[in-house]
C-alpha cells in the first residue's frame, strides 16, 4: 500500500509540478519556507506543510443553525464571493491566497517563472485569509458534486464579546466554504494534516481570546448596549490623533471598515478581500490603524503566540541597566516631540518601555537611533505591547538589518534605491553624477525612519498603511515617485544643500492641490500627497518585492565589504600604541585571521550543532527536515563583520586554531580525526550530494589543520590575555604578537620567554620551570626553524619549504641544523641547573655561602672572573647593560675553566632536592647567549616564527590585502585542505614511504620525548636523593669520570643521583626507553635507526648509570 | 536656497560634525546657526543639515553644515557625509576622556580619509563645566550633564588645555574650546576655519560642480562608498 501510494504520488507530481512540493523537492528550497512566511506574515516557527489548488467562498454570516443541509450551502455559494487560489496548511495556521504563491518563484517548478512579485496594490498575501487554526471553530465536510472535497469552516471570529442571551441580535457566524482542488490524495493528505493541525490548535484558544480582546475592531462590533471601556488604540486616544479628522474623513472611513469587518471577519479571522486593500489605500481610521498594522505586518501572530512577552521582558529586566538604554534614554526627548503625548510623561513612559523591552529581546540589535521615532509613531495608534511586536516584526523581517550594530541593511537599501533610481530615471541620475550629490544622503532618512520624519505626520502614517500591507518595496516606490515629481527643480540643484531644500519644500506642500491651476475642479481637488500615491503605486507598479530582493543580492557583497573594510580599517587604527610596532600589512592580515578564525569557528560549531540537531531529528516527519535545511541556509548569513554584532573575543581553542593558522609548530603532530575517518565518511555520504559541507563540519576543526595543545600556547595565551578574560580581544593578540616581533631585538625576546615561565612574577624560574622552558624549546623547534639558524651555510628555508610539502627530500645540512639545536636544548638544560641558584640562603654551602638566593649566578661569575662587573643582583633585570658582561663571561675558554672549577659545587646544589632552586633573567640570558644556536633561536627563528603575512598552511590564500571575507571564505575546497592537513599536520606520523624527511621528523618528535622523560626522571631522582641523601660524598668521587668538562654539570648531576637509585628501577627506565625505542622503529621501518638511537648505541658505557634517555639528549651535544 | 544679492563674493563650504555622542555637537551648530535667527532643528536621522552664512570682511562664506549623529553604529555612515567637505569639527567633551579618544580616531579617519587639504577644527566643548568658565560664575552646578565627574572645586575638566593643544598642534588642527551653552568660543571656531579655507578651494554656490567633483564622481561608482575617496582625491586633487 505504501509503495503504491508512493507511485501515485510520483505520478501526481509528473502531471502537475507544483504537486512535488509537497513530497521531497522542498528541503532542496530552503527559501521556500522564508517565502512562505513573508507571503503571509506568519512567525518563523511556521512551514509550509501542505498546499493544493482550492477555490474559496465567502458568504455573508448567517444566523447560526445547527443544521446545514446541503441546499443552503448551495445558496450561500451563489450568493458569496468566489476566489481560486491556493490553500496552504502549516504547523498552526490555514492560509489562502489568490496571489500565485510567491515562493514557487524558487522553486524548481514549471510555475516559478510565473511569478513577477507584482501584487497589484494586494500585498503579497493577495485576497484570502490567514487564519490560526485556533481561531477555527469547526470544519465540516461537504459533499459536493463538483468536487471531491469541500469543506466548510467556521471561526471563533467574534470570540472575544459572545453577545448577551438576551440579545436581540442573531448570532452571527462566520462560515467560509473551501473546495479543494486535486486529487483525492491529494486532499485526503492535506485533510489529515489539517485534522491534525486542529486537534494541536484547541490548546491555544485561550491565547487567542487574550490577544483578541485587545483589538479595537471587538469593541467596534461588540453588540450594542454593552460599550465596555475601548482597548488601547493608542496614545491618540489620549493626546488626539495627528491631523484634522474632518478633513481625513475619519467617521465615514470607520464605517466603511465597521461594515467589511461585519462582514468579512476581525483581526484574526478576517478575510482579505479586494475592498480591504481599498480601504488600506485610503487611509485607515484613526482607531483601527494600530490593529489593521498588527494584522497586515503579521506582528498579530507573533502576539497571539506569546502573548505576554512583552510584559513579561519588561518585569523580567526590571531595574537591570545597559548600553541601550542609556542610548535610548538620551532620545526620548527627541522623538516626535511635536507631538503633545511625546511631551508627557505618559508618551514619554511608553516609548521607554517599549524601546527598552525591545533592546532586552534582541540585544545584537538593542537600541538605533530612528527606532525611536518609528516606535514614537506606532504608539500614537496601538497599545505597548502591540508596538513591542511590531517592532519585532519590523527589525526581523520588514527593515532587515536597518538598526542592526553596522546598520547593513540600511546601507544595502540605499544602494539598491539608486540602482533604481539610475535604472528609472537615468536623466535624473546622470545630473546627480555630474553635480555630486549624494542621493542617500537625503534619501537614508526616508528609509531609516519610514518617512515619519520626513513627510509630515499624516502623509507618512498613509505611506505606513501600505506599508505594512505590501512591504518594502512601498518604500522604494514611493522614493522613487518623490524624485520623478521633483526631477524639474531636482535638475537645477546642483548640490546637496539645493537638493534637500526642494524635497524640503515640497514635503511641506503634500496636503496641497497638485493642479491648483487646473480647470477640472476634480483635478483640482488632487493633493500632492495623492498624487505621490498615484505615480509611487501605478508608474513604479514594476518596482516588486523581487526586484528589490534581486538587487539586494546584487549589491549585498559589495556593501558588507565596505563596512568591513571601513570596520577593519577604524579597528586598526585605533588599535594603540603597540600595534606600531607592526606594519600596517601586517595588522591588516592579522584583523583577516584574527575575525577569519572567530567566524569560522561560530559558523562551525553551528553546523555541527545542526548536524546533532538533525540527526536527533532523522527520524520525524519531512517538515523537520525542512526547518533544518532552512535554518542551516539562515545561519550561514550570520557572522559576517558586516553583519552586525559578531564575535569578538577568542577563547583558547580559538587561539590554538589561530597560531595553527600562523605557525607551524602549533600544528599537531596526531591529529585526532585522522584522514582515514574523512575518507570513510566522505564514501559514506558520497551518495548524496550534499555531502561537503557535512564532511567539513565533522571535524571540529574545520579546513584547517589540526592545532596542537601545549603548555607553551596555554601560558602564551594567558600571557596575553591581560584583562584575565580567559579570550582574547583582537587588541590583545595585536599587543601580544607586537611584543613578540615587535623590534627584534633579542634581549626582549628573551625577556619575554622567561616571563612567560616566571609564574608569579617574581623574577625567578623554578627547577619545573626550567624543564618546561626546555619542553617549550623543542616543542617550537620541532618542525624546524625559521630563519638562518646555525651556520650561516646552512640555509633553512628549506625548512619553511619542506613543510609545505614541496620537498620531499631532505637536506642534510638541515638535518644537522636540527639536531644541533637538540644538543643546544640538552646544554641548556644542563647549563641552567649549573647556574641555578638555590631558593634559600640557608641551605647555600660551600662556595655559595655567602651570597642570598638572587645572586648566586653572579657569585659564580665572580669566583672565576674578577673583572666581571656584578650583574645586577635585583629581582629585576636591567637589560642589556648586564649582557655584554655576560657574554664576555662565557667566551668558552673562560668558561670552561670557570665551569670546571665550580662546577661540583653548583651541580650539587642544583641537583639537590631538599634545595629548592631557581634562575633568574640574567642567568637564563646568560644561558642562552652561551648558545649560539639558541641566541639565534630567540634573536630571529622564534620571532620569524609567526607568520602573519604568510599562511603557513597552503589552503589560505595568503594576500594580506584581502578582507577578511576573502580570507576566509578562500578556505573551502575540502579536498585541497585535507591534503594540506596530511601534508603539514601529521608530519609526526608520516607512512615509511616518506623517507629522510620522516627520518628528520622523528628526531624531533624523539626530542620531545626525551625532554618529557629529562623531567620525570628529574622527578623521580629528586625522590631519590630524598631517601639517599647520605649517599652523596661516595658519589661525588665519581664526578670526575672523564667527561668532557662542558657537558658535566647538568648531566653529571643527573647520573649522579640516578646512581643513587635502586638499580632495579633504573632497568624499568632502561626498558621503558627501549619500548620507546622499539615504537620509534615501528613507524620507520626504512630507517630502523634513527640517529638518537645511534648516538645510544654510541656510548654504550654510560648505561650503567644513567637512563638511556637522559643520555640521548647529552648525546646530541657532541 | 534663493540667497540674497550678497555684496561679497559668496562662497559654500561644506562642514561636517563629527564626535563622540553626546559631546555637544548639535549643541555647537545650534549655537552658531541660532545667532542667525535660522531656525532649523529638525532632527533629522543620520545627520542633520544646517546652512549658516559666516561674514569675513572679504567675503561671505556659506557654511553647509552636516551635524552627523553620534551613536556608534552612525560612525559607519560618516564617510558619507564627509565626503568632499572642506572642514570638519571634531568635537570632544573635555570632561569625558574617551570622548577625545574618539575624537583623535575620527581625525586620523579624516586626514586619511576625506578630502586632501581639508580644515579640522578640534574642538573641546563644554567649557562651562570648568573653573574657567569664562565669567567666573559657576555654571555647571546648574547644568545636569555635571554628574559626579566634578572635584569639590566644581572643576570637572578632566583633559588639559596644553595636552589637547599639543595634539592638536601635532595634527595641525585648530583648535578652541567652547561652551555651546554659554556661546563662549562658538562663532570664533566657525570663522577660523572660514578663514582657514583655502581661497583656491572655495568656489561659488552654484559652481555646477568643480572639475574636483566631477572627476572625482565618475571614479567613485559605488555611491554608498565607505572607502572613501581617497584614491580620487590624490589622483585629482586639483583643489590645493
Amino acid at each position: 500500500m505504501f509503495n503504491l501510494s508512493n507511485l501515485v504520488q510520483k505520478a501526481q507530481s509528473l502531471i502537475d509540478p507544483t504537486q512535488a512540493l509537497n513530497i521531497s523537492s522542498s528541503d532542496r528550497n530552503p527559501a521556500k519556507s522564508t517565502l512562505f512566511r513573508h507571503q503571509f506574515r506568519l512567525p518563523d516557527t511556521q512551514n509550509p506543510l501542505q498546499e493544493i489548488t482550492a477555490e474559496l467562498t465567502i458568504s455573508p454570516p448567517v444566523a447560526y443553525t445547527p443544521n446545514v443541509t446541503q441546499g443552503e450551502k448551495e445558496r450561500d455559494r451563489a450568493r458569496g464571493y468566489h476566489y481560486v487560489g491556493k490553500l496552504h496548511l502549516s504547523e498552526a495556521y490555514l492560509c489562502f491566497s489568490t496571489q500565485p504563491t510567491s515562493f514557487l518563484q524558487s522553486a524548481s517548478t514549471g510555475t516559478s517563472s510565473l511569478f513577477t512579485g507584482q501584487t497589484h496594490g494586494a500585498g503579497p498575501g493577495g485576497n484570502g485569509f490567514t487564519l490560526p487554526l485556533c481561531a477555527v471553530r469547526r470544519v465540516e465536510r461537504l459533499h459536493s458534486q463538483n468536487y471531491q472535497f469541500a469543506l466548510s469552516i467556521t471561526t471563533w471570529n467574534g470570540i472575544s464579546n459572545p453577545p448577551a442571551q438576551d440579545s436581540k441580535t442573531p448570532i452571527l457566524q462566520q462560515k467560509i466554504t473551501i473546495q479543494l482542488a486535486g486529487t483525492r490524495q491529494a486532499c485526503e493528505r492535506f485533510c489529515d494534516g489539517l485534522k491534525k493541525g486542529l486537534k494541536s490548535g484547541v490548546g491555544e484558544v485561550g491565547k487567542l481570546k487574550r490577544v483578541v480582546s485587545e483589538c479595537y475592531s471587538e469593541h467596534l462590533l461588540s453588540s450594542d448596549g454593552k460599550k465596555s471601556d475601548p482597548p488601547d488604540a493608542g496614545l491618540g486616544m489620549l493626546f488626539k490623533y495627528p491631523g484634522d479628522a474632518r478633513k481625513l474623513r475619519d467617521r465615514s472611513k470607520m464605517r466603511l471598515w465597521a461594515e467589511y469587518l461585519r462582514d468579512n471577519g476581525r483581526n484574526v479571522t478576517l478575510i482579505r478581500q479586494p475592498t480591504f486593500h481599498k480601504l488600506i489605500r485610503v487611509g485607515l481610521p484613526n482607531r483601527l490603524r494600530g490593529e489593521v498594522w498588527e494584522l497586515t505586518s503579521g506582528s498579530l501572530f507573533l502576539r497571539l503566540e506569546r502573548p505576554t512577552l512583552y510584559q513579561d521582558t519588561l518585569a523580567k529586566f526590571d531595574g537591570r541597566d545597559s548600553l541601550a538604554i542609556d542610548e535610548i534614554e538620551k532620545d526620548l526627548n527627541r522623538s516626535l516631540p511635536e507631538y503633545p503625548g511625546f511631551q508627557s510623561p505618559e508618551g514619554i513612559g511608553r516609548l521607554r518601555r517599549v524601546l527598552t523591552a525591545y533592546s532586552w529581546i534582541d540585544e545584537e540589535v538593542g537600541y538605533c537611533q530612528a527606532m525611536n521615532i518609528v516606535v514614537a509613531a506606532l504608539l500614537i495608534y496601538m497599545s505597548e505591547s502591540q508596538a513591542f511586536f511590531l517592532l519585532s516584526a519590523l527589525c526581523d523581517r520588514l527593515l532587515p538589518g536597518y538598526y542592526s550594530t553596522t546598520m547593513y541593511g540600511t546601507l544595502l537599501d540605499q544602494r539598491v534605491f539608486e540602482s533604481l533610481v539610475e535604472k528609472t530615471m537615468p536623466i535624473l541620475w546622470e545630473h546627480l553624477v555630474k553635480s555630486d550629490v549624494q542621493l542617500s544622503v537625503v534619501s537614508l532618512p526616508w528609509f531609516l525612519s519610514l518617512y515619519i520624519n520626513s513627510m509630515p505626520l499624516v502623509f507618512a502614517f498613509r505611506v505606513l498603511d501600505v506599508f505594512f500591507l505590501e512591504g518594502p518595496k512601498v518604500l522604494f516606490q514611493v522614493g522613487l515617485a518623490i524624485l520623478r515629481i521633483n526631477g524639474e527643480e531636482l535638475l537645477d540643484a546642483t548640490d546637496d544643500g539645493a537638493f534637500i531644500s526642494v524635497l524640503k519644500s515640497y514635503f511641506s506642500k503634500l496636503d496641497e492641490s497638485a493642479h491648483p491651476k487646473s480647470e477640472n475642479p476634480k483635478l483640482r481637488a488632487v493633493t500632492r500627497f495623492q498624487e505621490l500615491m498615484v505615480v509611487a503605486f501605478k508608474e513604479f507598479s514594476g518596482i516588486t518585492q523581487s526586484t528589490i530582493s534581486e538587487q539586494r543580492l546584487k549589491y549585498k557583497d559589495g556593501v558588507l565589504n565596505n563596512i568591513e573594510s571601513f570596520a577593519k580599517r577604524t579597528s586598526i587604527r585605533n588599535l594603540g600604541p603597540d600595534s606600531k610596532r607592526l606594519s600596517v600589512d601586517e595588522l591588516g592580515a592579522l584583523y583577516d585571521r584574527f575575525y577569519g578564525i572567530l567566524y569560522e569557528r561560530q559558523q562551525r560549531s553551528q553546523i555541527l550543532q545542526e548536524e546533532t540537531e538533525r540527526l536527533a531529528k532523522a527520524s520525524r516527519s519531512q517538515a523537520a527536515e525542512v526547518i533544518n535545511g532552512l535554518s542551516n541556509n539562515q545561519i550561514i548569513e550570520k557572522g559576517r563583520v558586516g553583519l552586525g554584532p559578531s564575535p569578538s573575543l577568542m577563547d583558547y581553542d580559538g587561539f590554538r586554531e589561530f597560531l595553527a593558522s600562523m605557525t607551524k609548530w602549533a600544528i599537531t603532530d596526531s591529529p585526532t580525526s585522522p584522514e582515514k575517518e574523512y575518507l570513510s565518511d566522505r564514501e559514506k555520504h558520497s551518495y548524496f550530494g550534499n555531502s561537503i559541507r557535512r564532511r567539513e563540519a565533522l571535524s571540529p576543526w574545520g579546513s584547517g589543520p589540526e592545532p596542537a595543545d601545549h603548555e607553551f600556547m596555554q601560558r602564551l595565551f594567558r600571557r596575553w590575555d591581560v584583562d584575565m578574560n580567559s579570550a582574547l580581544t583582537l587588541q590583545n593578540v595585536v599587543t601580544g604578537l607586537a611584543h613578540i616581533k615587535g623590534k627584534g631585538d633579542i634581549m626582549g625576546s628573551i625577556t619575554y620567554f622567561f616571563e612567560l615561565y616566571d609564574d608569579d612574577g617574581d623574577g625567578k624560574v623554578d627547577r619545573e620551570g626550567i624543564l618546561r622552558i626546555s619542553e617549550a624549546l623543542l616543542f617550537l623547534s620541532r618542525r624546524g626553524l625559521e630563519g638562518t639558524l646555525g651556520l650561516p651555510a646552512t640555509p633553512m628555508t628549506a625548512v619553511s619549504e619542506q613543510n609545505h610539502g614541496n620537498i620531499d627530500q631532505l637536506d642534510p645540512l638541515q638535518a644537522t641544523t636540527n639536531e644541533r639545536f637538540l644538543s643546544s636544548i640538552s646544554a641548556f638544560i644542563r647549563r641552567c641547573f649549573e647556574y641555578a641558584d638555590p631558593d634559600h640562603p640557608q641551605n647555600q654551602d660551600e662556595a655559595q655561602g655567602t651570597g642570598n638566593g638572587g645572586d648566586d649566578a653572579e657569585d659564580l661569575l665572580e669566583l672565576n672572573s674578577p673583572r666581571d662587573d656584578v650583574a645586577p643582583r635585583g629581582k629585576k633585570p636591567t637589560g642589556l647593560d648586564s649582557v655584554p658582561s655576560a657574554i664576555s663571561e662565557l667566551d668558552p675558554e673562560e668558561q670552561h675553566r670557570k665551569v670546571s672549577k665550580a662546577q661540583s659545587e653548583a651541580a650539587n646544589a642544583a641537583l639537590d632536592p631538599s634545595k629548592p632552586l631557581h634562575i633568574t633573567l640574567p642567568t637564563f640570558r646568560m644561558v642562552v647567549l652561551a648558545d649560539e644556536l639558541l641566541e639565534q633561536f630567540f634573536e630571529s627563528s622564534f620571532p620569524l616564527s609567526f607568520r602573519i603575512l604568510e599562511q603557513s598552511t597552503p589552503v589560505i590564500s595568503p594576500s594580506p590585502l584581502t578582507t577578511f571575507s576573502s580570507l576566509s571564505f578562500n578556505r573551502s575546497p575540502v579536498s585541497a585542505v585535507m591534503g594540506g592537513a596530511g601534508g603539514t599536520g601529521s608530519v609526526g606520523l608520516l607512512p615509511p614511504g616518506k623517507g629522510l624527511r620522516g627520518v628528520l621528523d622523528n628526531i624531533v618528535t624523539d626530542g620531545m620525548r626525551v625532554a618529557a622523560e629529562v623531567r620525570r626522571r628529574m622527578e623521580e631522582a629528586q625522590k631519590e636523593m630524598e631517601k639517599n641523601a647520605l649517599h652523596r660524598p661516595e658519589e661525588d668521587e665519581e664526578d670526575e669520570d672523564g667527561y668532557d668538562p662542558r657537558s658535566a654539570g647538568g648531566y653529571d648531576a643527573e647520573r649522579r643521583s640516578v646512581r643513587s637509585e635502586d638499580r632495579d628501577l633504573l632497568e624499568g627506565a632502561d626498558a621503558e626507553a627501549g619500548s620507546i625505542r622499539a615504537t620509534d622503529g615501528k613507524a620507520l621501518p626504512v630507517t630502523p635507526v634513527s640517529p638518537a638511537g645511534t648516538g645510544l648505541e654510541a656510548e654504550p658505557k654510560k648505561d650503567r648509570s644513567v637512563s638511556a634517555l637522559t643520555q640521548k639528549v647529552v648525546e646530541f651535544e657532541r | 536656497m534663493a540667497e540674497a544679492a550678497a555684496p561679497r563674493p559668496s562662497s559654500s563650504v561644506k562642514l561636517v560634525l563629527l564626535g563622540e555622542a553626546a559631546v555637544g555637537k548639535s549643541s555647537l551648530v545650534l549655537r552658531f546657526v541660532n545667532n542667525d535667527f535660522q531656525e532649523n532643528k529638525e532632527p533629522t536621522i543620520g545627520a542633520a543639515f544646517l546652512t549658516q552664512k559666516c561674514n569675513l570682511p572679504t567675503r561671505t562664506i556659506k557654511f553647509e553644515i552636516w551635524d552627523t549623529a553620534g551613536q556608534e553604529r552612525f560612525a559607519s555612515l560618516a564617510p558619507m557625509y564627509y565626503r568632499n567637505a572642506q572642514s570638519a569639527l571634531v568635537v570632544y567633551d573635555l570632561t569625558k576622556p574617551t570622548s577625545l579618544v574618539k575624537a583623535k580616531h575620527w581625525v586620523a579617519e579624516l586626514q586619511r580619509q576625506a578630502s586632501p587639504g581639508i580644515v579640522i577644527a578640534l574642538v573641546g566643548n563644554k567649557l562651562d563645566l570648568t573653573n574657567e568658565a569664562g565669567d567666573s560664575t559657576n555654571t555647571s552646578g546648574e547644568d545636569g550633564d555635571a554628574d559626579a565627574a566634578e572635584g569639590d572645586d566644581g572643576d570637572a575638566r578632566k583633559i588639559s588645555t596644553a595636552e589637547a593643544k599639543e595634539y592638536a598642534e601635532e595634527e595641525g588642527l585648530l583648535f578652541f574650546e567652547t561652551s555651546a551653552k554659554l556661546g563662549t568660543n562658538v562663532t570664533e571656531v566657525f570663522t577660523a576655519i572660514a578663514n582657514a579655507i583655502p581661497e583656491t578651494s572655495l568656489k561659488g554656490t552654484r559652481g555646477p560642480g568643480s572639475t574636483q567633483a566631477n572627476a572625482s564622481r565618475s571614479e567613485d561608482q559605488s555611491r554608498v562608498s565607505l572607502t572613501g575617496p581617497r584614491d580620487n582625491a590624490s589622483k585629482e586633487g586639483c583643489a590645493c
